[in-house]
């Protein structure tokens, strides 16, 4: 019992940070078509900071983070149980509108995907279809976005050309753009540099960094490095379970669980 | 060396022998068809091929039937496209794994070799003999009627490369716009479809190749004109339906008339299908 | 935080949108679905047109009309025998010719060419398929009958046929049963059921070649690997190996041949010499159904009309069951690869 309250809440830790969380999860279960994915996965997701799900690859993690937005549910013969509150509703609930939820939580994917269309388009799209701007606000917006993304610059000239003619990493900072342009307060990142070289890496990490003043991040990554670096908090999951959730330095310094502690010394994984 | 061992050895140069000499004769009947097209076509070329319409007979040109062909296919592919990539988005985005979606994509594939002549008998049933009624005979045969008829030869194959397209398109730029909260029908249209454009326009140029040639089901839809008719409500002559007219007729003059038609024709498919390659190749090229 | 007006009023509007979104995302899915159905109604449309065109001459001749062999317009009688005979014997020859030189090609192009040759072969093969079947039709009727006329026939009258021109039967028409009358012809010119099964087997030899090179890609190479190690001969590897891995998707491609074939118009009327009379030989002229469909339906009326619409749903009929069965053949190949 102990364990599990520890494991659900990293925050009772430091009391100054007792706020609500952002994200609360709550026995959460997975299925698609028949295998179960997510076994009871409980777990308090603070507001404005960076929270880094790491495991070994098919421990769930991507799954946990693609019901967060519910953009599992494209697919058919995909179930999710339990319920995960997002300020306190629940987001789960069918009632809960997907154009609601999709407004307040954005995600970037592992590799890069812009739309087939101007580097503004891409940009600009999604604000299309959730508030009306006047072109002058509809520019200042785009530009805030990219500039949030640490892109403007590099972009600012070739704003009308096809944004297929970006660099890897600076495909993936204007899908940063793109999902920060809508003002989600949630941000998932799902692997977001796996397909990057390390210089384009270090640009995206520094991104986060700064990210977090103005959003909630989820990372999902595959690198401990990684999550060392940029991270609050660090979840470890394994087959489909949180063994362990805490504190980033408290996870790669003083793991509680010999599972952990395996995983991040490299033992297994 | 065992007797086996020849045996089998002469065996596979035999077969290897066969196979290349199948080969040989399939490029030999290809070159044959081609070479004569190009002759006898080359040595019917005049200026009044396309300045004189067929109401000359042996002097006149093969204009009305030029613009004829244009009219029809135009109609056809006009009507084929947007039919045929909403239905073949229907297949990829909607349908796919759905009992009907699966059988439909079936169908549509047997509808790609389905006989013309009954694709226009069809269209005789359902255009040709209810205008007929409906205008006490003034509106019998009609462009418009051929350009139907062309329409559902081109159908299956954009509904197919439409299909084909989409289901190349990778999976997360749906995911990604759906992330944004965009719904899946601008998503359709305003992404994936942009996406697919080029291999989607290479369907329709294929299409367009595969009925530019097509003479059965024009027989009893547009008929034929010995005039030039540019309403499509009008009988309308096209250059299949020409050449076919032309070789049946005794006369020599006839027959080089309908071998520049047909050398006219050639050329205009190959260009197309050279063009729907390049444009393939081209967006192969610039994805890698 | 306190719900402020504000935060209440976007999340009306969210809702507002929230309906339109689903409302044009259901008639969107209509529109696909009804264009997507339209694929369904020219098929069952094609079907019921030719059977409701034909519904006289089915109802006055019954079965007859599939059994008699007389198409006299004159007494207004009409059976299909003629043009269903023709069109079988000229698919059949089409077949006959077209897919061993098929099989040929593939196995040539997929195991034995060099590899820089492969790529522009198999294109030249394939822009046969983009021949439009016309140009088919009157190469068949200026160039290659008056050939086969002048070069071929005679040679087969004479040393296999029962009505040589000098008259004496060889030892072949004599001895061996059918010969005699199949290639026994008192006709001069080219058009015939062989020479359209001749035109009609290059037409489907492209499409047969392509289903067949595509199928005998889809073996692993670890398969072949192996029984080449095992020092198995490219024939041995290609009749051994490949041929029974995709057996099933080669039956297939073949059947889509036999559909393009059975349906096929003007490559066959142009070389088929349009005689509505029953002859045992493959010399002499003959009909198919399309090709009788395309000469008289301008011309006919009544119950001719009827009965060339009836000819259109036997067509349509047969051909379909012929590519229904391709396309399953097709399939299995494909369920192979996927598992």
């Amino acid at each position: 019992m102990t364990d599990s309250a520890l494991a659900t809440n990293p925050a009772s830790e430091t009391a100054a940070s007792a706020a609500a969380p952002k994200l609360a999860v709550r026995d959460l279960h997975f299925y698609y078509s028949g295998f179960h994915a997510l076994k009871g996965i409980d777990m308090d997701i603070p507001e404005k900071q960076v929270t880094a799900i790491i495991g070994p690859s098919g421990c769930g993690k991507s799954t946990l983070l693609r019901v967060f937005n519910r953009i599992y549910a494209i697919y058919p013969k995909l179930e999710a149980k339990g319920s995960i509150e997002l300020d306190g509703e629940n987001i789960l609930d069918p009632g809960y509108s997907l154009n609601r939820l999709r407004s307040k939580v954005g995600m970037v994917f592992q590799k890069p995907v812009p739309f087939p269309m101007t580097i503004f388009e891409n940009v600009a799209y999604g604000i299309r279809h959730h508030e009306k701007l006047s072109k002058a606000n509809m520019e200042g917006r785009v530009e805030q976005a990219l500039r949030s993304a640490a892109l403007w610059d590099e972009v600012k000239d070739k704003l009308r050309q096809n944004a297929l003619g970006l660099s890897g990493g600076q495909q993936q900072r204007l899908c940063i753009a793109r999902a920060i342009a809508l003002k989600p307060e949630v941000l998932l990142l799902d692997e977001p540099t796996s397909a990057l070289d390390p210089i384009a890496t270090s640009r995206i990490e520094q991104l986060v960094e700064e990210l977090k003043s103005q959003f909630t991040i989820v990372i999902v990554t595959h690198n401990m490095q990684q999550a060392a670096r940029v991270s609050d908090l660090t979840a470890f999951m394994y087959l489909g379970e949180l063994i362990e959730f805490d504190r980033t330095e408290r996870i790669f310094t003083k793991p509680g669980k010999k599972q952990t502690e395996d995983y991040i010394t490299g033992r297994f994984g | 060396m065992s007797a086996l061992y020849l045996r089998r050895r002469v065996t596979n140069a035999v077969a290897m022998t066969l196979s290349m000499l199948a080969t040989l004769i399939g490029l030999a009947f290809l070159a044959w068809i081609l070479w004569e097209t190009l002759r006898q076509g080359i040595g019917a070329l005049d200026l009044k091929l396309f300045t004189k319409v067929t109401a000359y007979g042996e002097d006149g040109g093969l204009l009305n039937s030029m613009v004829g062909s244009l009219i029809i296919n135009f109609i056809g592919i006009a009507i084929a496209t947007p039919i045929g990539v909403l239905a073949g988005t229907w297949l990829a985005e909607y349908a796919d794994r759905t009992r009907l979606g699966e059988s439909i994509r079936f169908l549509n594939d047997i509808l790609l070799s389905a006989p013309s002549i009954v694709m226009g008998l069809f269209v005789y049933t359902i255009i040709v003999l209810p205008s007929t009624a409906l205008t006490h005979g003034n509106t019998t045969f009609s462009g418009f009627a051929g350009g139907v008829a062309l329409a559902l030869i081109a159908l299956p194959v954009i509904v197919r490369t439409t299909d084909e397209m989409l289901r190349l398109v990778p999976s997360t730029l749906r995911e990604a716009a759906l992330s944004l909260g965009v719904p899946q029908w601008k998503l359709t249209l305003q992404i994936l479809i942009r996406a697919a454009r080029s291999g989607i326009i290479t369907g329709v140029l294929l299409a367009l190749a595969r009925i530019s040639g097509e003479t059965a089901p024009l027989l009893f839809t547009a008929f034929g004109n010995n005039y030039m008719a540019l309403n499509p409500i009008d009988k309308m002559s096209s250059l299949p339906q020409i050449i076919y007219q032309y070789a049946n007729d005794p006369g020599e003059a006839m027959h080089a008339l309908a071998w520049a038609g047909a050398f006219v024709i050639t050329m205009f498919v190959l260009l197309l299908s050279l063009a729907s390659r390049l444009i393939l190749f081209r967006t192969k090229v610039s994805h890698d | 935080m306190p719900a402020t007006e504000a935060s209440i009023m976007s999340t009306d509007i969210l809702e507002q949108r929230s309906r339109r979104d689903a409302r044009n995302e259901r008639l969107f899915r209509w529109l696909l679905k009804g264009c997507a159905l339209i694929v369904l109604a020219s098929l069952l449309g094609a079907a019921g047109a030719t059977l409701w065109g034909g519904r006289d001459a089915f109802g006055t001749f019954g079965w007859h009309f599939l059994v008699s062999s007389e198409w006299d317009p004159g007494n207004d009688v009409y059976g299909a025998m003629v043009p269903v005979y023709g069109t079988v014997a000229t698919s059949f020859i089409a077949l006959l010719i077209a897919v061993p030189i098929s099989f040929g090609i593939a196995v040539y192009l997929s195991e034995v060419a060099p590899t820089w040759l492969r790529t522009p072969v198999s294109s030249a093969i394939e822009l046969l398929a983009g021949i439009p079947s016309i140009i088919y039709g009157m190469w068949g009727l200026f160039v290659f009958a008056p050939f086969f006329a002048d070069h071929v026939k005679p040679w087969l009258t004479s040393n296999l046929g029962n009505k040589p021109d000098d008259g004496k039967l060889s030892w072949v028409a004599e001895h061996v049963p059918f010969v005699g009358k199949l290639f026994g012809s008192d006709y001069p010119f080219g058009a015939s059921i062989l020479v359209a099964g001749i035109v009609l087997a290059i037409m489907i030899i492209p499409f047969i070649s392509s289903v067949m090179r595509e199928v005998f890609q889809t073996v692993p190479t670890r398969l072949k690997e192996s029984a080449y190690a095992l020092g198995s001969s490219t024939w041995e590897v290609s009749w051994d190996i490949v041929l029974p891995y995709t057996r099933s998707a080669v039956i297939g491609g073949i059947f889509l041949g036999l559909g393009r074939a059975l349906g096929e118009t003007m490559a066959v009327t142009f070389v088929l010499g349009n005689a509505m009379h029953l002859s045992a030989s493959l010399l002499d002229p003959g009909a198919s159904i399309a090709s009788t469909i395309a000469n008289q339906f301008s011309e006919a009326a009544g119950l001719q009309k009827s009965a060339l619409m009836a000819l259109a749903f036997l067509l349509f009929v047969v051909t379909f069951i012929v590519l229904l069965i391709a396309r399953l053949m097709l399939r299995r190949l494909a369920s192979k690869e996927g598992r």
